[in-house]
């Protein structure tokens, strides 16, 4: 069957509508901030061989991997365990391949008792029930970060599975936000299952069928030609975590080696560092992703996302790796190698693409996480905010200031105004760190300094990156200002660190927290200081 | 003779809608705007419609003055004073990135610089508490500079000034000392009394940006009424949809900044109140744009707070949703895939059957090819269009994607139809509603030649034309009440109530509400007052605003519970789920003040319009050229009846009605088509 290219771009447009709808419902639903405000959450609509009709996301890192979770569940049980009506969870960090808060919720589509498709959405749960509130920065085996769960039913012909969300709210810190939000992800699921079963309806499944493989073919065309454009060759690059939040002398190694090879393309990360005891591990299927958020930078950063996606790109990890877990290996801060992994693709090929890369930008969250009890409220609280730093300059444009780290993407930062009616903390300065971009033709973004005191006894968390391999420059630009952050900044109990868990601050104790900037591009002895800006 | 009369000032034409209200007649037109200065195109527009001064009971108007002071970065030059060691808050702006893989992202330019914030000592708690008394001397020093550097305006916004606004009192007043009268202090807690350090900020900026020029216009709109001696108040329209006189305006002009387009979306309430169907999805197609914007249970969809330009706006404002497409949509192949907008022909060179050298096809050509559009009768037979070239401009793209011409010009249209049907979705959506419940109001130039399709598209079964559906807005200007919002912070838990406590700061919204009603020269009778509060579960973010009934006993032991089930009920509307039982929290209360104002329903006093002889010619319908109804719309009396296909146009606009619709002219002279249902959409509902 041929179809015009009228059904076609019809059906694409609808497919893509489907699931912004599904993210609107969620977002708009969600009980918590980490959802609503800082959009730690994807969705993705699948058709019946678990490949991607339309995805919609806050989070570039959960690109193309929220289908894993419904293949593997078939995988498991075979194609007859698909029932209209149900809806599954999913949190296992090795099929997952994020941290255990990532809760995939996914449910099967019938139209006329036919099965045609998933609607699957990813959204972080505040807390699993980990040994520390939100998640600990010193966990050794996934065993210690809280409740796994593999293929799990938690609505069964419509009907919530009431024994299974005891399980969940007698394992987790706070029980009634967290059934919201896995609601609001079931009210996201009915809502991908509405539209494509409206489109199924409206257009029969043969037509259906047929604009999908004209969609994919669409994207796999256009995304080899670029490819093709590249020079052949081998291209590598090089960077180091600083450490694995355990053993803190030992740098990690992240070696991206790419091959082009007319219009494929080979991501080969074989070489990264062995599977760590620290939380910095993550499962196969993320890292996967990682190096397809480097490649859609720079091959088809407008292109819409569907199973025709990434066609030309092999990528190949090696099981056992930091960057292909196996159990029981920790994976709570499983982004950091990613953000840089996604840094260095760009470096790698930015000889090949000079117009398109860019050098490189701060590179993680940066987590700041207070816990403690209220005294203002007489209840336990949990923080955790990412903070915002510089990004790498490009040929023909200066790094922007103050922007949320390459994993994320939506996530905004949390006012003060917020913060501090909610917690026990004052931010006393948040301002941009002036300098702290590299220095180029084209100068790095600034980071950014915000300093807290506190206003009771709490434990603090850190999960600060990139001092080993500050952000580069490229064509001769200068690297942007490693991250800093300090206790009692002149003071004699003054301290440096990157990295804490659970680390007992005092009443008046001030932590000051300062964001890497961007890299520079170009020589900085050709800047023009009247026209670049 | 009275007259009361609306203008709705665009970038290109000024839409000027009259009322008499002896003869009960209303009249609609259009003159060219005066963008170097509006206020003489309005002046320009009474006297081009022959209005006698004496005669306007009634003026009330939209203006893009402030818009285009922000759209064109003309606004005035703003200092922001802030507390110190929050300095760059307008600069980092949350940190967020809209664009998810631009490696090359940048933010969009903030309104003031890095070099024109001053930050002062003085800080309050979470609670509003003083912790640090204000420094005035600071304060006094940034007044200084801001004179001698020839600042326009002074944005002031202190870390929690919505708790308390002394602080920002004690500068505002220095300030003024300071600076005179000339230029302009906006203190935040006065513009946006409500969280959020950033977009506070923002909103207080935008005010500062915006307001001299809306100072000025409205200045000189009144001297020129002042001179003519008209004697009656200017009215302005707020991005919110209500009205305000000059006064209201000049205090706070960023309230004015969608002051055109809402006026649709408040005719919208007036059409569905005329026709008795309380949800109408409005839609307004131009060149260019496509808006849209909902009506629920006959009230505007009004969301408290929005965004323009990337900068949030803390303010009451018509949720309108806008996206790319329009007549001057571009068609195009991406390999062998066909795409229709967002990037549009504009002006000039527009769609190529405007002859002005535009070559490749629109969404207009499209129409053109169909046989949708009369060459001869186009904009009232004001502009001569060129079939030839439309076709020449499909023909070229069929070839490209091995089409037939006219199967291509049908696909144009539905993808741009689909297009503008999803647009319409993720409104409903957001709202937990679908589009099938709804009625769809078709305006604006393109609007009703595409409506019927859209309505189609989406399982709407009754679409209405409005009279003059070129300068509606306008007319939604005469239909809109005078409106007053007010909002303070309440901040309770179910199980931390004090009824007393709410049931008094009603009482003081309610008495605020009534003194701007009274400011707005609205007599006791014709005001009412609503309150809602806006609640959430325990820490969500997003609240929902659930109405307060004048009816209810809020002192009542069991107020927190009554509350607890209406914000239930509301919730599992809007999201399809609520957790019953969880604990809830109250946020703001919200109070709105409304005064009607005469209504211009004049339909009925007019007489029948000369009639002319219908033709008929091959227009295109899926495909198929079908023999089709063309006829003038002033040819159809109240009653009369069409059966599609059917075209029939009018001085701004052509209306479609596809086969197997029926058109009908209603008692109020709209233009009403029935579709059938679509069966699938009847499965699903």
């Amino acid at each position: 069957m041929t179809l015009s290219p009228v059904t076609t771009e019809i059906i694409r447009s609808a497919l893509i509508q489907a699931a912004e709808d599904m993210n609107t419902t969620l977002i708009r639903s969600a009980y918590t901030p980490t959802i609503y405000e800082g959009k730690d959450c994807a969705v993705a609509l699948l058709d019946r061989e678990h490949r991607v009709l339309g995805q919609s996301s806050g989070l570039p890192i959960f690109l193309g991997n929220l289908e894993e979770c419904s293949r593997r569940t078939e995988e498991e049980f075979g194609p007859r365990v698909w029932q209209p009506g149900d809806v599954w969870v999913l949190n296992d960090s090795y099929i997952g391949g994020t941290h255990l808060n990532d809760c995939t919720v996914y449910a099967p589509i019938f139209v006329s008792g036919a099965l045609v498709g998933f609607a699957a959405s990813r959204a972080h749960w505040i807390d699993m029930g980990s040994k520390d509130p939100g998640g600990s920065m010193d966990s050794t085996t996934i065993y210690q970060e809280g409740l796994r769960m593999g293929p799990t039913r938690i609505v069964a012909g419509g009907e919530e599975c009431a024994d299974v969300l005891r399980l969940i709210a007698t394992n987790v810190r706070f029980p009634d936000v967290t059934l919201g939000d896995m609601r609001a992800q079931v009210a996201c699921a009915r809502m991908g299952v509405r539209r494509l079963g409206e489109l199924f309806a409206r257009f029969g499944p043969d037509t259906v069928e047929a604009a999908r493989r004209e969609i994919f073919a669409q994207t796999e065309r256009l995304e080899r030609q670029r490819v093709a454009e590249i020079p052949d060759g081998v291209y590598t690059a090089t960077g180091h975590l600083d450490n694995d939040g355990i053993t803190l002398d030992v740098p990690l190694e992240v070696t991206v080696r790419i091959t082009v090879d007319g219009a494929h393309m080979t991501i080969d990360l074989t070489q990264c560092a062995d599977q760590t005891t620290g939380p910095v591990n993550c499962g196969r299927s993320q890292a996967v992703s990682a190096a397809r958020v480097g490649y859609k930078l720079l091959i088809s950063p407008s292109v819409s996302l569907n199973g025709g996606s990434f066609a030309p790109l092999d990528v190949v990890v090696r099981e056992g790796s930091m960057l292909g877990a196996r159990e029981p290996a920790a994976c709570q801060y499983y982004y950091s190698s990613l953000g840089m992994l996604i840094d260095l693709i760009v470096k790698a090929l930015a000889p090949a693409m000079p117009d398109r890369a860019a050098a490189a930008s701060y590179g993680d969250s940066m987590i700041v996480q207070f816990a403690g009890d209220n005294p203002r409220t007489g209840k336990p609280f949990v923080t955790l905010e990412a903070t915002v730093g510089g990004w790498g300059a490009w040929r023909g444009g200066d790094g922007e200031s103050a922007l949320i780290n390459n994993v994320n993407g939506s996530l905004c930062d949390l006012p003060i105004e917020v913060f501090e009616s909610l917690y026990p903390a004052r931010v006393t300065e948040y301002r941009i760190r002036q300098g702290s971009g590299g220095d180029g033709r084209w100068r790095g973004g600034d980071g950014v300094v915000r300093e807290y005191v506190m206003e009771a006894d709490q434990d603090l968390s850190l999960w600060w990156e990139r001092s080993a391999t500050p952000a580069w420059g490229l064509d001769g630009g200068r690297p942007g200002t490693p991250p800093r952050v300090v206790l009692n900044p002149g003071t004699e109990d003054a301290r440096e660190m990157l990295k804490a868990n659970s680390l007992r601050v005092r009443k008046g104790d001030v932590l000051r927290c300062e964001s890497g900037g961007g890299g520079g591009f170009g020589d900085p002895a050709a800047r023009d200081s009247g026209t670049a800006g | 003779m009275t007259y009361r009369v609306a203008m709705d000032i665009g970038g290109t034409f000024t839409d000027v809608v009259t009322f008499d209200s002896d003869a009960r007649q209303v009249h609609a037109g259009k003159v060219l705007t005066t963008p170097d200065d509006l206020a003489r195109g309005v002046f320009d527009a009474l006297e081009r419609f022959r209005l006698p001064f004496d005669d306007v009971s009634f003026f009330v108007h939209g203006t893009t003055q402030g818009l285009n002071a922000l759209l064109e970065r003309r606004g005035a030059k703003v200092l922001i004073l802030t507390t110190r060691g929050i300095g760059d808050v307008h600069r980092i702006a949350r940190g967020n990135r809209e664009r998810l893989f631009d490696l090359h992202y940048r933010k969009p330019t903030p309104l003031v610089g890095p070099d024109a914030v001053v930050e002062v000592g003085g800080r309050l708690d979470a609670d509003g508490r003083e912790r640090e008394p204000l420094d005035e001397d600071a304060v006094r020093r940034a007044a200084r500079r801001a004179r001698d550097e020839g600042f326009d305006a002074v944005a002031v916004c202190f870390l929690f000034a919505f708790r308390d606004g002394e602080h920002e009192r004690r500068a505002g007043r220095i300030l003024r000392e300071e600076l005179g009268p000339e230029r302009l202090v906006v203190l935040s807690h006065e513009v946006a009394p409500e969280w959020r350090e950033y977009e506070r900020t923002s909103t207080t900026v935008m005010e500062a940006y915006t307001g001299p020029s809306v100072h000025r216009y409205l200045d000189r709109i009144e001297a020129r009424f002042a001179d003519k001696g008209l004697d009656v108040p200017v009215h302005v329209m707020q991005s919110s949809g209500g009205l305000v006189n000059a006064g209201f305006a000049r205090r706070h002009p960023l309230q004015t900044l969608l002051s055109g387009p809402v006026g649709g979306t408040m005719g919208g309430v007036a059409v569905s109140r005329l026709l008795e169907r309380p949800n109408v999805i409005c839609i307004d197609m131009g060149g260019t744009s496509f808006d849209v914007s909902l009506v629920m249970d006959h009230e505007a969809d009004v969301s408290p707070s929005g965004s323009c330009e990337g900068f949030p706006v803390l303010m009451p404002m018509v949720n309108l949703h806008t996206i790319g497409a329009g007549g001057g949509s571009l068609a195009y192949a991406e390999g062998t895939a066909l795409r229709v907008g967002p990037e549009s022909a504009g002006a000039v060179p527009g769609p190529a059957c405007y002859g002005r050298g535009g070559t490749r096809a629109t969404v207009t050509d499209a129409n053109c090819v169909l046989g949708r559009v009369d060459a001869g009768s186009f904009a009232g037979g004001g502009m001569r269009l060129d079939p030839d070239a439309a076709h020449r401009a499909v023909e070229q793209l069929a070839g490209e994607l091995d089409m037939d011409p006219v199967a291509l010009a049908s696909g144009i249209c539905d993808v741009g139809n689909a297009k503008m049907a999803q647009a319409i979705r993720t409104l409903t959506v957001e709202h937990g509603r679908e589009p099938g419940q709804f009625a769809l109001l078709a305006f604006g130039g393109a609007g009703p030649m595409h409506a019927a399709f859209i309505a189609r598209e989406i399982g709407i079964t009754q679409v209405v034309v409005p009279r003059f559906p070129g300068a509606f807005s306008a007319w939604g200007m005469l239909e809109s009440d005078v409106r007053r919002d007010f909002s303070m912070q309440f901040l309770a838990t179910d199980r931390t109530l004090d009824t007393r406590a709410l049931s008094a700061a009603l009482k003081e919204l309610r008495a605020q509400a009534d003194e701007a009603l009274t400011e707005q020269g609205i007599p006791e009778e014709s005001r009412s007052v609503t309150h809602g509060v806006d609640m959430r579960y325990e820490s969500q973010d997003y609240t929902l605003t659930v109405p307060i009934l004048d009816t209810d006993e809020i002192t009542g032991a069991d107020y927190a519970e009554v509350l607890g089930r209406r914000f239930a009920e509301a919730h599992h509307k809007r999201y399809g789920h609520a957790t019953p039982g969880a604990p809830v929290q109250f946020v703001a209360l919200r109070t709105t003040g409304h005064g009607r104002v005469e209504r211009a329903d004049g339909a009925a006093g007019e007489p029948a319009e000369e009639t002319a002889e219908p033709v008929v010619r091959e227009v295109v319908f899926d495909g198929e050229a079908l023999p089709t109804t063309v006829v003038a719309r002033s040819a159809l009396p109240v009653g009369a009846r069409l059966a599609g296909p059917a075209v029939v146009h009018e001085e701004t606009s052509t209306t479609v009605v596809p086969p197997e619709a029926e058109l009908r002219v209603d008692e109020h002279k709209f233009l009403i088509i029935t579709l059938a249902a679509r069966p699938e959409m009847e499965d699903l509902a």
